[in-house]
């Protein structure tokens, strides 16, 4: 074995020799609070809540383009009158027909 | 664990599954020394071990349905704590390397002076040695650092740390063999910047 190997073998058994942590007992109150937690009703609820909310968000977004296809042809009609009757209500001939 | 024997933890597994408080706190309070042990050995900086505690033990509850009995229950524990304090230290950027100053005084004094009889260590060396392999193996992967503590540290067989994993006995033999290599090329690092 190499003096390398050998000082490493002796960190290592030395590290080996340190004493354990002596306190492995729970410290007070703690199986308590993690057995409150563990049966906490409201831990099971939010995640329901938050999983339904996701999936009515995401039909009320397919609705809406759904929505949106279905009357396509109605929306742009609308705006095209609208167009027309915008260019129909022009105040400059208006002032000018007054004019004349 | 204290009184192993006289545990009924078929009974205890029973009352918990039936959603009894009291039988969770006596679960808590026997696993409580198995699982500090692997919080003590894999905690990562700056997470406070009973927060990572409690971490494992909600973990432990939640999936109590998917236990199977197929391994023993402590182990089935055991690959939870090392599966979070892994997930935990993957989290947490390695240290890049050990330098001196990094060390304490009785640390870098310890390491001048080396170890000449393994045999006939006095405690305060045996402390300052672990701290300077505990700072070593914060240079390695979670995987090599969890598998050097069990294999050097805690002398566990190939067979008790594949148990204790869930890792097959090859795979535990292969990372053992690379980051001891690793630990022990860190370790020389550290001593050619010893100062003269």
């Amino acid at each position: 074995m190499n003096p390398d190997e050998t000082s490493f073998q002796r960190l290592l058994a030395a590290a080996r020799r340190a004493p354990p942590s002596s306190d492995e007992a729970a410290p007070f109150g703690f199986s308590t609070r993690v057995a409150a937690l563990a049966f906490e009703p409201r831990g099971r609820q939010a995640p329901v809540f938050g999983l339904y909310s996701l999936r009515a968000a995401a039909v009320a977004g397919l609705l809406a383009v759904a929505a949106v296809a279905a009357n396509f042809t109605a929306i742009r009609g609308a705006f095209d009158e609208e167009s027309a009757v915008a260019a129909g209500d022009d105040p400059i001939a208006d002032v000018v027909d007054i004019g004349s | 664990m204290p009184d192993d024997q006289s545990f009924d933890l078929a009974g205890c597994l029973d009352r918990v599954r039936k959603r009894d408080q009291i039988a969770a706190r006596e679960l808590v309070e026997f696993l409580h020394p198995l699982v500090i042990r692997i919080v003590r050995a894999h905690l990562p900086r700056r997470v406070a071990e009973e927060d990572l505690a409690q971490e494992i033990f909600l973990k432990m509850f939640t999936r109590m349905d998917q236990y199977q009995g197929s391994v023993p229950f402590t182990h089935w524990v055991s690959r939870i704590a090392v599966t979070t304090c892994i997930d935990q230290l993957r989290a947490q950027k390695r240290r890049p390397e050990l330098r001196m100053a990094d060390l304490s005084e009785t640390e870098s004094d310890f390491l001048e002076r080396g170890i000449t009889n393994e045999n006939d260590v006095a405690p305060d060396d045996a402390l300052a040695a672990k701290e300077i392999v505990q700072k070593l193996m914060e240079m390695l992967k979670p995987e090599d650092r969890l598998v050097i503590q069990y294999l050097e540290l805690e002398q566990k067989s190939i067979a008790e740390i594949s148990a204790l994993t869930g890792w097959n006995q090859t795979l535990v033999k292969v990372r053992a063999f690379r980051a001891r290599r690793k630990l022990q090329r860190f370790y020389q690092e550290l001593k050619e910047n010893e100062p003269a």
